[in-house]
Parts: C-alpha cells; sequence; structure tokens
C-alpha cells in the first residue's frame, strides 16, 4: 500500500503550542525533516495545521482541524482527514487507511529532530496570561526557565501533566518526556480548585469522546470541581476523585485518556487544604470562588407558605406545603431565580458565604 | 492457520493467532464483559470492559484489540480490571435513564445485562442525564439517543459495515453525540438497512412499532416480505439476483418454492408487497412485476439441479388440477411417487384457467408451466369426474390429494335471486373461460368487491355490455380487491356503488331489471353475521338487465364425496389429514377461497405429509438457485429513499375493454433494473450476528462478577 505521511500540528495541548511555534518559527527545518522522513518510507505528504491557522507556501499540502490531544494517533488522523471527529485506534497488526493510503504521522518537533538532532526541546512557558515558546537544551535546569519564586502552584504537561512544589520544581531538569513541553505559572492570588475546575472543563472538552473512562471521567471531575467553587460538593468527593482518577490512569483507552486525571490528582494531594476549605467552610482563600455562586435560602420569618415559589420552581427543589415554611433543596437547586420573582413577600434571596440557621423539617409559619 | 497456546483464568487455550483474546476467550466459553465490541465490526475499545490483565505487562490490555500470542498468560477476573469494569459501567449508567422497565429494550438491553453482571459500585458519582432528542420523523427508524452509551456501533455499522455513513458523531457543548450526517436520514443517504438498529445495544436506535411482526423468528421477522408470503419465497435474494442481471437465477428461486412462478408474476395477491417495509418510506416495491420479468427469462438452468428420487412404487390420485392440485402432483412425482391427477374440466389449471381472466393471464403463460409438470411423468386426466375420494382411494392408490376447489358461486338470499338474467360468478367465469359465454345486456351490476367481483365486471364489459356496476357493503377503502385492479376498473368505466346493502332484485316480466340498495352507515360481523347499520333515506335502484353475484365462492361437493365436510368445506386435522384414512386435502377446497399462492404453499405441505405418509422423508425443499454472495457493503446511492414505484406499461383503455387479450405488459428490462433498485434488502439484516447477553456463552463457569 502506497504511503501518507501526515505532519501533524494539530495535537498539541493549549498550554503547549509547540507545533505551530515550530511551523511559524521554524518552518525550512520542519520541512526539511518531514522530507527526509517521507523520502525513506516512500511517503506522500500532508500537513493537518490546527483550524484558523496559515502557514504560507504550504497551502496546497494543508489540510486543517480543530486541535485534539488525540491527533498523534494516524488511525485518528484517517479520520479527520475523511471529515469525521478525531478517535485513535490501538491495536495489533493495523495500518490507519485514507484514500488507499496507509496513514503515517509525524509531529513537527519530531520532524525538527530528524533534520537538527534531538539535542533540544521545545517549551512553553505560561504566565499571566502569555505564553513562551523557547527552544532549550535536554538537561537545563526548569528554573532556568522561569522563575517559580512567586508562584502559587506550578503546573508542568498541561492537561497530560501535573501539579509541582517549588522545591520539587527546582530540583527538575528539561527531559524528552510529554510532561516538559510546557510550564504553567499560576501566581498566588489564582485560586487552585477554580484552576482545576477549568483544567476539568477543558480537559472533557479536549476529550476524543471514544473511551468512556476519560469522557464521562472528565465531565465528572469537571461537575464535582465546579460544585466545589459553588458549595455542592462534599468532603467524601476528594476521596471519590482520588479513587475514579486512579482507575482512569490505570484503564483509559489512550495516553490522553491515561494522563488527564494528573493534574486534579495531584492538585488535591498538594492543595488538600484549600480543597476542603472550599468544601466545608465553603470559603474561597482568593476570593475566586463563591462570588456569582450564592445559595437561594427561603427567609423562615418572611415565609407565609403560600407555595407559589414551589409552582414556579421548575426543578422541583422547593419543599413544603400550605401554611407551612417552604425549603430549598440545594441539591436540586439550578439558581434560576424563578422563585424570587415569584414570592410576593421578598422571603427568598440569594445569600452568600455562610447560611443562616433554616428548618431542616417541615415547620409551620411562624413557630420556627 | 497457525495457533498458539495461551492461558486464560489458569486454562489452557488453543487459538488462531489472527484472533484477538477477547474472541479466543468467548470461544472458549470464557466470558469477558464486552459492549463497544460486536462481531461484525472492526474492533474498537471505547467501552473499557474487555479489559483485563496480562502477567508481565503493566495496568491492564484492551482484549478486544490484542491478538493473542504465545504463552500469554490472562486474567480476565484481576482486581484492577474488575474495577475498571465496573467504574466503566458506572460511568455509562450515570448518563443513561436509570428506569428500565419503560424502556421498549427492557430485557433485551445489552447494557442493562452486562451491568447485572458486573455490578453496581455504588459510588457516589454525577447524574449527567442527557437532554431528550427524540426524533421520530423517520417512517422506520426511532431515534431516542438520550439513551445512547456512545459506544458507537451504529456509526460503525453504517459506516464501516455498510460503507454508507449516514451517522457520525458529532460534540454539542462539549459534549459527544451520534448525529445524523444531513438534516434527516433520507438527506443522510441513509438506506433504511436497519443495521444500526440491529446493533445498538441500548433502546436508543430501534424499529417503529409494527414494522416488524414478533413471533415468526428472526429472519421471517426481520425479512417481511419473505414472512408475508405463504410460501416463503425468498424475496430479497430474487431481487437481487434482478439487479445483477441474473435473470435465470432470480426466477430458480421463486420455483424452488412454487411450480408456477410466471403465473404468479402475473396474478399472484402479493402479499409480500403488503408487507414490504418500504412502503412505510413512500411505496412498496412492485415484487411481483419484478417476478414476472424475471419468470419469463427463465432458461430451464434450474433444472440440473432439481431434485428427483427413485421409483417408490406407490401410487397417489390427484383430484383437481388447479394450483394446489398440480403443485402437489408436482413435489410427489419428484419424490419417486407415480401421481394420475383427475380434473373435471376439459383442461387442466382450475381457477388459473376457468376463474382468472384470460386479459389477467395469458392462458400459454399457464400452457407452459403445466406442460413443465407434465414433462416429469406427471398424467393429467381432463373430464374425468371424481364422485367419491373414498372410492377412488379403494381402486387402488396409496393416497388421495384432494385439492377441488370452489367452483360454485355463493347467492345471497334476497328476493329475485332466481330470476332469469341472474348469474353467479364461478359459472359466469367459467362459462367465458370454455368460451361460451352467458348473454349479457347492456346493463349490468355485479354484486361484490373483491377481485372476482371486478374480473365478472370487466368480462362483462368485454362481453359487449354498455355499462356495467358493481355495488359492494365495504367502503372504497376497505375493499377487498387490489387497488390496482379497482383503479383500472375505473379507468375502464365501471362504476362503483361503495357502502351499498342488497334489498332486492327487481323483476319485470321474470327478468332482472334492476339492483335495490340502501346505503350503510357502519357495519361488523357479530357471530359470524354481518350486522349493518343503514344510512336513512339512502335507498336506491340500480336499473340492470343482468346482474351477478361475486359475494363468495364454495366447494362442489357433498357428502357423497366421502369426506367429512363443515360449512361445506372438508374438515382437515390442522394439518392435511381429512377424516379418511390416507385421503389428504389442501387449498381452496379446505380453506374457502383464497389466493393461488396460498393453494400452492398449502399443497407443498400436502406434498409433504403425504411422502411422509407413503414411508419418505418428507423433503421437498431444493436449491435450485445458484449460490449468492450478498455483499453487505451496499454504499450510498443518492436519491434512493424518493425512488418512487415504477409503474408498468398497460393497453389503453380503448383497446384493452373490447378484448380477452392481455392488458398489463409488465415490466421492461430497464423497469426491472430500476424498480430492483429500490429493495430495501431487509435480508441484510439477518446477517448481523445476533446480540448475545453473557448468559448466551457456554459453560457459565462465569456466574456474577463478585
Amino acid at each position: 500500500m502506497k504511503k501518507l505521511l501526515v505532519c501533524s500540528c494539530a495535537a498539541d495541548d493549549g498550554y503547549a503550542p509547540v507545533s505551530m511555534h515550530l511551523m511559524k518559527e521554524r518552518l525550512a527545518d520542519v520541512v526539511a525533516g518531514v522530507e527526509k522522513y517521507a523520502a525513506d518510507n516512500e511517503a506522500e505528504i500532508l500537513y493537518l495545521l490546527a483550524e484558523g491557522e496559515c502557514v504560507c507556501g504550504l497551502e496546497e499540502q494543508a489540510r486543517y482541524s480543530a486541535v485534539s490531544p488525540v491527533l498523534g494517533n494516524p488511525y485518528a488522523v484517517a479520520q479527520v482527514l475523511s471529515g469525521n471527529l478525531p478517535r485513535p485506534m490501538i491495536r495489533d497488526d493495523f495500518a490507519a487507511e485514507y484514500e488507499g493510503r496507509e496513514v503515517m504521522v509525524l509531529t513537527p518537533e519530531a520532524a525538527y529532530g530528524i533534520q537538527n538532532g534531538f539535542e533540544t526541546r521545545f517549551t512553553a512557558v505560561n504566565r499571566d496570561g502569555k505564553t513562551t515558546v523557547e527552544e532549550v537544551k535536554i538537561g537545563t535546569p526548569l528554573e532556568e526557565l522561569a522563575d517559580v519564586t512567586d508562584a502559587g502552584a506550578i503546573l508542568l504537561g498541561g492537561l497530560r501533566g501535573r501539579f509541582v512544589t517549588p522545591a520539587e520544581y527546582s530540583g527538575m531538569k528539561i527531559t524528552a518526556e510529554q510532561m516538559y513541553s510546557s510550564i504553567t505559572i499560576y501566581g498566588k492570588d489564582a485560586c487552585i480548585v477554580d484552576v482545576c475546575r477549568k483544567l476539568a472543563q477543558e480537559a472533557h472538552e479536549s476529550s476524543c469522546g471514544k473511551c468512556v473512562l476519560c469522557r464521562e471521567g472528565s465531565s465528572q471531575f469537571g461537575q464535582m470541581t465546579a460544585e466545589m467553587t459553588t458549595g455542592k460538593a462534599k468532603i467524601t468527593d476528594l476521596a471519590l476523585i482520588r479513587e475514579v482518577g486512579e482507575l482512569v490512569c490505570a484503564g483509559s483507552y489512550c495516553p490522553f485518556g491515561q494522563n488527564m486525571p494528573g493534574p486534579l490528582l495531584s492538585a488535591i494531594e498538594l492543595f488538600s487544604e484549600e480543597f476542603e476549605a472550599h468544601i466545608k467552610k465553603k470559603t474561597c482563600r482568593c476570593g475566586v470562588c463563591y462570588r456569582e455562586a450564592s445559595t437561594y435560602i427561603i427567609w423562615p420569618d418572611k415565609c407565609t407558605g403560600c407555595g407559589d415559589c414551589a409552582d414556579a420552581c421548575g426543578e422541583d427543589a422547593i419543599e413544603g406545603k400550605s401554611g407551612y415554611i417552604h425549603m430549598i433543596d440545594q441539591d436540586m437547586c439550578e439558581q434560576c431565580g424563578n422563585c424570587v420573582s415569584a414570592c410576593e413577600e421578598g422571603a427568598i434571596a440569594p445569600v452568600f458565604g455562610k447560611l443562616p440557621r433554616l428548618p431542616k423539617k417541615l415547620t409551620k409559619v411562624g413557630k420556627f | 492457520m497457525a495457533q498458539v497456546k495461551l492461558t486464560i483464568d489458569d486454562r489452557e487455550i488453543l487459538a488462531e493467532e489472527s484472533k484477538t483474546v477477547l474472541e479466543a476467550a468467548l470461544e472458549n466459553g470464557i466470558y469477558i464483559p464486552h459492549l463497544c465490541h460486536h462481531e461484525n465490526l472492526h474492533p474498537n475499545g471505547g467501552c473499557r470492559l474487555c479489559v483485563v490483565k496480562q502477567e508481565g505487562v503493566d495496568g491492564v490490555i484492551t482484549s478486544c484489540s490484542v491478538k493473542v500470542k504465545e504463552g500469554m498468560i490472562i486474567r480476565t477476573r484481576d482486581e484492577l480490571a474488575e474495577k475498571i469494569r465496573k467504574l466503566s459501567c458506572d460511568l455509562m449508567f450515570k448518563t443513561h435513564p436509570s428506569e428500565c422497565v419503560g424502556c421498549p429494550k427492557y430485557g433485551k438491553c445489552q447494557l442493562a445485562s452486562i451491568s447485572q453482571y458486573i455490578g453496581d459500585g455504588g459510588r457516589d458519582l454525577r447524574e449527567q442525564k442527557i437532554p431528550a432528542q427524540n426524533d421520530e420523523s423517520n417512517p422506520l427508524m426511532v431515534h431516542e439517543l438520550y439513551r445512547c452509551i456512545l459506544c458507537g456501533r451504529c456509526v460503525r455499522a453504517c459506516g464501516e459495515l455498510r460503507g454508507v455513513g449516514a451517522l457520525k458523531f458529532t460534540k454539542e457543548g462539549g459534549r459527544m453525540r451520534v448525529s445524523v450526517n444531513g438534516n434527516s436520514l433520507e438527506e443522510a443517504g441513509c438506506m433504511f438497512c436497519g443495521a444500526c438498529v440491529e446493533v445498538c445495544p441500548t433502546g436508543s436506535i430501534r424499529d417503529k412499532v409494527g414494522i416488524f411482526k414478533e413471533g415468526v423468528g428472526r429472519e421471517l421477522s426481520l425479512v417481511p416480505c419473505m414472512e408475508g408470503c405463504p410460501a416463503n419465497i425468498d424475496v430479497p435474494k430474487y431481487i437481487r439476483f434482478i439487479r445483477e442481471g441474473n435473470y435465470p437465477a432470480a426466477a430458480a428461486v421463486v420455483r424452488e418454492k412454487a411450480p408456477f412462478p410466471e403465473t404468479l408474476g402475473y396474478i399472484c395477491t402479493h402479499n409480500c408487497e403488503m408487507q414490504c417495509k418500504r412502503s412505510h418510506l413512500n411505496s412498496p416495491l412492485s415484487i411481483r412485476n419484478l417476478k414476472r420479468f424475471a419468470a419469463a427469462q427463465d432458461d430451464g438452468s434450474w433444472r440440473e439441479r432439481a431434485v428427483r428420487k427413485p421409483d417408490s412404487g406407490k401410487r397417489v390420485a390427484v383430484i383437481g388440477a388447479g394450483p394446489a392440485g398440480l403443485t402437489a402432483a408436482y413435489y410427489l412425482k419428484k419424490l419417486g411417487h407415480e401421481v394420475t391427477v383427475f380434473e373435471k374440466l376439459p383442461q387442466a389449471g382450475g381457477q388459473m384457467r376457468y376463474g382468472i381472466p384470460s386479459y389477467r393471464l395469458p392462458r400459454e403463460v399457464l400452457d407452459r408451466e403445466i406442460a413443465e409438470i407434465e414433462a416429469i411423468g406427471v398424467v393429467i386426466k381432463c373430464e374425468s369426474d371424481v364422485a367419491s375420494a373414498a372410492e377412488l382411494k379403494a381402486s387402488g392408490y396409496d393416497a388421495v390429494f384432494a385439492a377441488i376447489g370452489t367452483h360454485a358461486g355463493n347467492k345471497l338470499p334476497i328476493p329475485g335471486n332466481d330470476l332469469e338474467n341472474v348469474y353467479l360468478n364461478a359459472e359466469f367465469l367459467r362459462a367465458v373461460n370454455l368460451g361460451e359465454p352467458m348473454k349479457v345486456g347492456e346493463r349490468v351490476v355485479v354484486l361484490g368487491g373483491g377481485n372476482v367481483a371486478i374480473d365478472c365486471a370487466e368480462s362483462a364489459l368485454r362481453l359487449g355490455a354498455k355499462e356495467v356496476h358493481m355495488a359492494c357493503l365495504e367502503a372504497a377503502d376497505k375493499m377487498t380487491a387490489s387497488d390496482e385492479e379497482i383503479e383500472w376498473a375505473k379507468e375502464d368505466g365501471i362504476h362503483i356503488h361503495n357502502s351499498k346493502t342488497f334489498n332486492e332484485i327487481i323483476g319485470e316480466n321474470g327478468k332482472a331489471a334492476g339492483l335495490s340498495v340502501t346505503g350503510v352507515k357502519n357495519f361488523y360481523f357479530e357471530n359470524g353475521k354481518a350486522v349493518i347499520e343503514k344510512e336513512e333515506n339512502s335507498d336506491e335502484i340500480i336499473a340492470a338487465d343482468t346482474v351477478i353475484f361475486a359475494v363468495g365462492q364454495h366447494p362442489d361437493v357433498t357428502e357423497e364425496f366421502g369426506l367429512a365436510l363443515a360449512r361445506g368445506r372438508i374438515v382437515t386435522d390442522g394439518g392435511t389429514r381429512t377424516s379418511a384414512e390416507g385421503i389428504f386435502a389442501a387449498g381452496d377446497g379446505v380453506t374457502g377461497t383464497q389466493s393461488v399462492i396460498k393453494a400452492i404453499a398449502g399443497a407443498r405441505a400436502a406434498a409433504s405429509e403425504i411422502d411422509r405418509y407413503l414411508g419418505g422423508d418428507g423433503v421437498i425443499e431444493e436449491q435450485l438457485a445458484p449460490e449468492q454472495d450478498a455483499n453487505p457493503c451496499i454504499g450510498k446511492a443518492a436519491g434512493m429513499a424518493a425512488m418512487e414505484r415504477v409503474a408498468p406499461a398497460v393497453a389503453a383503455v380503448e383497446t384493452r375493454t373490447c378484448s380477452f387479450a392481455p392488458m398489463d405488459f409488465g415490466y421492461s428490462c430497464e423497469d426491472a433494473a430500476c424498480e430492483a433498485k429500490r429493495c430495501l434488502q431487509c435480508d441484510l439484516r439477518v446477517q448481523i450476528a445476533p446480540q448475545k447477553f453473557w448468559s448466551d456463552y457456554a459453560g457459565e463457569e462465569g456466574g456474577r462478577q463478585a
């Protein structure tokens, strides 16, 4: 079968936009490396670029795709070339095919290495919303790349990596591993729980959706961390995340799923007090969480037991009967605010932080 | 194929090296849970249920995707693997409705079965139900994707198995889902093969209720045309031969179940078309016309495959040379018995010759097919009336088959029914076909709304009547005659009076002068009797000088025939045995007036039973058509869903109403090719392996996972 070499620039983690950096800054070397590899394998060449990007001179060989962590897998690449969502395939004696050609995949970084040797690697440093990509020699101490004295948290390797302590960081050197493709530094004003919520959400969006553990695991992590920032999470969720996360690492189909729980698991390990404060005390040290999120309550002294709020609730989250103080089931409440406008007494309002004393069982109006 | 030795759960297993670990385990009765895997599809690896431990390998391996290797040691009940399975199953259920009982797939759901096997992890995971996205817009399939667990079997079946690609994955708001690749299934190029339904493990993609019959076995249920045919002719198979241009092979497929392929092509009541799945989409396939086209191209090549057994020395007499009698005679002769057919009328054919007019069935077609039966040595004695079946049996036959048909017309008990110029359907049509037609006047009224009534009306028209009326109890949309026949009758100027009850035939000087009728609001049957609600003030007289009853027929038989009768018909034991030892019966004489294909189906059963009675094995099945390689990869065909049924060429009204020459010219080669393409190939779905549950795998040593 004829071969097709696809230089995939769409497999980058958002935290390490190395591929497109190389395509823009080191194009000649990448192209030379790709052509060398293609010639050795007698393959035709295509470049799979991240959607919205443009590389001058490659227009004819370029194809485009949304960025996905699985686009290093030949089958996933063949899928997007055919107009489908990427899905990897890892199987014994199996060749991915596109239009009658066996698909091979090369990253721009590997192509660059073929041309210039593998003594260096490209690492992205993310700080204060800015990203810089640098070529560094393998063996360079991380501290030379980024100073972390003011850091609140350090994430190595983006969605597939883990959080490290400054102490651990100071002893680390660049190696060829994926984990060193990016260093992300969060300031002391960043809430680690909120950072984890965003990471989990990004992981869910990046998941190709093929494997249950990665697809649903990331979705669960997203929901649980979000609940930690709004006061709905339970303290047992931390153990649950640890248990599920380890199984997702062990059981996921592809390397993305196997590493995806890393940031959250390491964050819970390193910043357990922060997580516990969010869940138990419903406070956020940085004041990031609970700012918008509020809990709706029915003030027991104002409620007349009319039931209008219960009628207005689309979630059936309000319990009560005529003449009794109504209560909001916080697990079911979606914070839509419909009950607030339905209540003529003005008895319902969002509260921030600590909740007042509320009835735990049905209580007659005026008896609380 | 080289074999490798491996160990699964402490059992040494030999497996072909091309197998995966999962396949090797299942074949040896070791169950490993699996969901996205399907034996007709490529391995996928997404469900994470089939993970197992391989000794010497970190973590777990995906058993559906890993090939067996020499010396492998596999543990399916490894603790980590079981934990991963349980988590995966829990996670799937978090997006799936938790109420199983209300689901139409309840009891047949693979997800439910697997979760029952694996057990609940009891974790406090979050419910993430998918908002309901029901799509019932398609007439054949229901998509209820809030039940979807994204195993992807439907997408893969549609893409890799069928080459159609009407389904695909999309992401909406970060969440994966299965979508139609277009605004509708039709637009997506769906071929309506049902592969997606067949592989869906949950109730997400289903057939609409009523498309398929239940309780008839998987093959017949999935192929409604074949189920609808009384003789179970393999319709999709011959349609496929027609599409491939192999017409003789198509004809041979029909002949495997009926010795009158071309006759059926002209006059079959085509129950198959009534069941055709395509009728839900637009209109059914014109199966009968395709059959007729193929049968006309028969080159007799099937003869070399036909079964002929050596002489048995047994003698069988058949009474009646109609479709039932001739069919039974044909098979009994092939089974080695000496067969003589006794026919009262001058020529063989029964209702095919003396009931059905020649403009519907050219006699040379019938003659040709009867000659084929005579050619194998069946002796037909015409103008030989048999007064008593019992006496005939006693005269030296080992068995007798009575296929006497229904050759006497029914007369309704209304005043004037014995006037001159009042005829009965059976006698009227028989006279026409004997070449001695009864005299018809200028205005004819036929009582009845079935196909025979239309035959009478059309024949009267062709005999010179100026104005022909039909009156029947049924409303226009409830008439038993086929739609096509009704339409042609209307084109020919026949007036059809629907929803009428008959009061009397008005006489003048001893002759019929008209039919008095009253409008009917509604009617129903109670204890076998029609209860009629009349329309007030709707009495009407249809003037006529000739009246023909076409309200059913009954066997022309009395007790003297020597067999027990009930309501004028021969009584059988539920099979084909009559009250007399060694005498069998089938066809209209037993069932009342039905159809040629039902008579043939009944006669086949009788031939088989008679053969067993005579000491044979009763096997009449034979393979006359060559093997067919039905390609499951059907590919996309643009506009397939919208293709309309091809109408056959018919003679113009002016020419057809004054002659008994054939009026329906059937299909041309192009017509047939075009119509055959409309077939949805329901039989391809039977090729797909049926869904299995853990309890279906041999061994059962597994039992429930702890």
